[in-house]
């Protein structure tokens, strides 16, 4: 293995990468623009929620908890009727999301024994959104009415939460760190299995190989600058997100950096195993597209948790180098954690790494 | 016109003999949607849970074992000390951490004793406090599983104290003036999966769409073909209409299939009306189909395509309410969404879907779909043919 032939090989692939606009384009403005588009878009924090309020006799209590409605962050009174024959039809007309309905004796059934019922209809076709108003609607409606009657409020526990880790509990907290899972994969599997593919489709790998150079100095000389790129990314994207959305790392940066190395030598193992298994560019996109990056964004927690799927996607989940990034990724950015907690994930992204580049080297050679 | 049903007809005889093609069309898009039904979900399940018990009295130990038996949960044990608790935390072994201090017991008797006059419990203090520690990384699940915990406990609260009041021989209708009756319309068991499949449809159509109208022009670029074609009597916009015709079908095709599956497989109901759908999905089919033409004037490779359709896509799903409202949006990306052909059909198919809801309801929706792919399609096939000409 000679370094000075690897190092004409990286410096001919680094040639390649900066005269291709895509790639150039895909590597710098996508990661910035992801960056963007998942810390605005994906904002789990609902607020004035739009709801009517059902109120067939408009007594002082009635407005008393339909205000109080209207003042919770949760909800927005966006209308008030005095009955409603077709519930479902405001629904689908208005498009409110929960309907609160007062019986017509509202105000005398506080004071009678058995209490007043309370009704509230709920638009369940959103489910995150129906189960959050299910959770919220009772405790709020009963301090509204104890308030509205004015007896105090029974307070038999005294839940004190803390939040941990992301204590402002920002969206953007969460997903900005996760997108490094997605963008390194992306360059290291996918540009580099397409960079592979594209010389045995044209011909050149086989110029290449009858050359005096070895096939490891090729594979080499062709991932060196893919490493960098997916470093440089990363580096990129920590930058972007403290910038942008106030993204810190808690935990100690070299502890993320070896994690990273370790994802990222994974990550090209893949786009490596990809690049001999084809022979063409349109299947090495299809399969670094299907087969990594939707497993690597979908199943890897990225923005579903893990637990609530299925025990099969599960398994598949734990076999994905992502799902192991993200627990380092957020780990020390957001819990702070270092070597002690982590060792685990790290040495499993090492050792899939490995797997990966000795089994698609050997395969390499014999194909040649 | 005979030249123009000429070119429609050469396009269908093309994608018949891609075998593999017709395949990958087919195969595909099922898998995807086999796959992604069930891993897209945003239903919080199987929340880990370990307690710290410094009180260890016969109501803390209650307490426990209510959460315990909860099917929301995933008990892990007890923790010995606040450390090992957050350490559990630290490694993500539990995403709650409940911490039940050594005065439980006596706090809680405190706080739900009786007296005959006044508010007829405690003494309007503090109730007994229990710590809790989550997990906030993912604000979505650390929110719902705080809910569904504090639902638990505030529940066996209230039955706690209606038992002693009951003891006491007061009516515990003072203490809980209202009884609250919720119901959950459209989607019962609030089934993640009600919700998703029909977004995850609506995705497979704009990819078959978009992507294979761009590839089946591209490719004749490619190839040279389309050079010979454009020097034939036939006008460049019948070559475009041509080639997007059979991807129209297939779209439908496409759609129909996707529906069947959602209600057979995953059991969504749809509510809707058959005739309406298809009206709403022809006007979002000239959106997806202009995409793709769009794109094909742009790239030159099949491999360019794809990459700009990626991004297309990405952009539009994201900005679409697939994954979280368009409402939590702040306002100026919001504006952005209105110009988001995905958006609209993706909110007309979950509508159609679990509400039943027709042209009464959706027109607007119905409308902003039209005038963007009447913008779109015009604009790429204008495009098309100044590259043409």
């Amino acid at each position: 293995m000679s370094l000075r032939r690897i190092a004409t090989i990286a410096r001919k692939e680094v040639r390649h990468v900066l005269r291709d606009w895509q790639t150039l384009a895909v590597v710098l403005v996508m990661p910035v623009m992801m960056l963007f588009l998942y810390g605005y878009a994906l904002n789990a924090d609902s607020r004035d929620i739009p709801v009517m309020v059902e109120l067939p006799s408009p007594t002082p209590e009635g407005r008393i908890v339909a205000e109080k409605i209207d003042a919770s962050r949760l909800f927005a009174v966006v209308g008030t009727v005095s009955s409603a024959p077709d519930p479902a039809e405001l629904f689908r007309r208005h498009g409110i999301r929960a309907l609160f309905r007062f019986p017509p004796g509202f105000s005398g059934d506080l004071r009678r024994p058995g209490g007043a019922g309370i009704q509230v209809l709920i638009d369940g076709s959103d489910p995150n959104l129906g189960t959050l108003i299910r959770n919220a609607a009772e405790p709020m409606l009963l301090s509204a009415t104890l308030d509205a009657i004015g007896s105090g409020q029974p307070r038999v526990l005294d839940l004190r939460t803390s939040i941990l880790y992301n204590p402002d509990q920002r969206s953007a907290l969460f997903f900005v760190p996760g997108l490094m899972a997605v963008i390194l994969l992306m360059i290291s599997a996918l540009l580099t299995s397409i960079a592979i593919a594209r010389e045995k489709e044209l011909g050149t790998m086989g110029q290449l190989l009858v050359s005096p150079l070895r096939p490891i100095e090729i594979i080499l000389g062709k991932l060196i600058p893919y490493f960098f790129l997916a470093a440089l990314d990363g580096v990129l994207i920590l930058a972007a997100g403290r910038a942008a959305f106030g993204v810190v790392i808690a935990g100690n940066p070299w502890v993320l950096a070896l994690g990273s190395l370790v994802y990222i030598f994974a990550a090209l193992g893949i786009g490596l195993l990809i690049s001999t298994i084809v022979r063409r560019q349109q299947h090495a996109m299809f399969m670094a597209l299907g087969a990594t990056m939707m497993p690597g964004v979908l199943l890897s927690g990225f923005i579903f948790p893990v637990e609530s799927m299925p025990v099969a996607l599960q398994a598949v989940s734990r076999a994905l180098p992502a799902t192991y990034f993200l627990e380092i990724v957020r780990g020390v950015i957001l819990k702070g954690i270092g070597l002690r907690e982590l060792w685990a994930p790290i040495s499993v992204l090492f050792l899939q790494g490995l797997a990966l580049t000795a089994f698609s080297v050997r395969k390499f050679k014999v194909k040649l | 016109m005979t030249l123009f049903l000429t070119v429609i007809w050469k396009e269908f005889r093309q994608i018949r003999r891609d075998k593999t093609g017709l395949r990958l069309m087919i195969a595909l898009p099922l898998a995807q949607m086999l796959v992604l039904g069930y891993a897209l979900t945003t239903e919080v399940k199987n929340t880990s849970v370990a307690v710290f018990d410094r009180d260890g009295g016969p109501m803390s130990r209650d307490l426990i074992r209510v959460v315990e038996s909860n099917s929301l949960f995933r008990f892990r044990g007890h923790a010995g000390s606040e450390e090992e608790l957050r350490g559990m935390l630290d490694r993500g072994l539990i995403k709650l951490g409940m911490i039940i201090p050594a005065d439980f017991s006596r706090e809680l008797e405190r706080a739900s004793r009786p007296v005959p006059y006044g508010p007829p419990y405690g003494t309007g203090m503090d109730g007994a406090g229990i710590r809790i520690m989550v997990d906030g990384q993912d604000a979505n699940s650390a929110g719902v599983a705080r809910g569904y915990l504090s639902a638990v406990l505030n529940q066996w609260a209230a039955a706690h104290l209606r038992s002693r009041l009951e003891a006491a021989g007061i009516s515990p209708d003072r203490v809980r003036p209202v009884s609250v009756d919720t119901k959950v319309l459209f989607n019962p068991l609030l089934k993640s999966s009600w919700y998703m499949v029909p977004g995850i449809a609506v995705l497979l159509v704009t990819m078959v769409t978009a992507l294979l109208t761009g590839f089946s022009i591209v490719r004749e670029k490619e190839a040279g073909t389309l050079e010979q074609i454009l020097v034939t009597p036939i006008k460049p916009i019948h070559i475009v209409i041509g080639k997007a015709a059979p991807f129209f079908l297939i779209g439908v095709v496409e759609l129909i299939v996707a529906l069947s599956i959602a209600q057979v497989w995953f059991g969504v109901p749809f509510r809707g009306n058959y005739a309406a759908l298809l009206a709403f999905s022809s006007a979002y089919m000239l959106s997806s189909l202009g995409i793709g033409i769009l794109t094909s004037t742009l790239a030159r490779t099949q491999q360019q395509a794809l990459f700009i359709i990626w991004f297309f896509l990405l952009f539009f799903l994201l900005l679409s309410g697939f994954f979280m409202p368009v409402e939590n949006m702040p306002g100026w990306v919001r504006t952005l969404t209105y110009a988001n052909p995905v958006r609209w059909f993706m909110q007309v198919l979950r509508e159609m879907f679990l509400k039943g809801s027709g042209f009464a309801e959706l027109w607007r929706e119905g409308l902003a779909m039209i005038a963007i792919g009447v913008c779109v399609l015009s604009f790429a096939v204008l495009k098309f043919n100044r590259k043409a000409g």
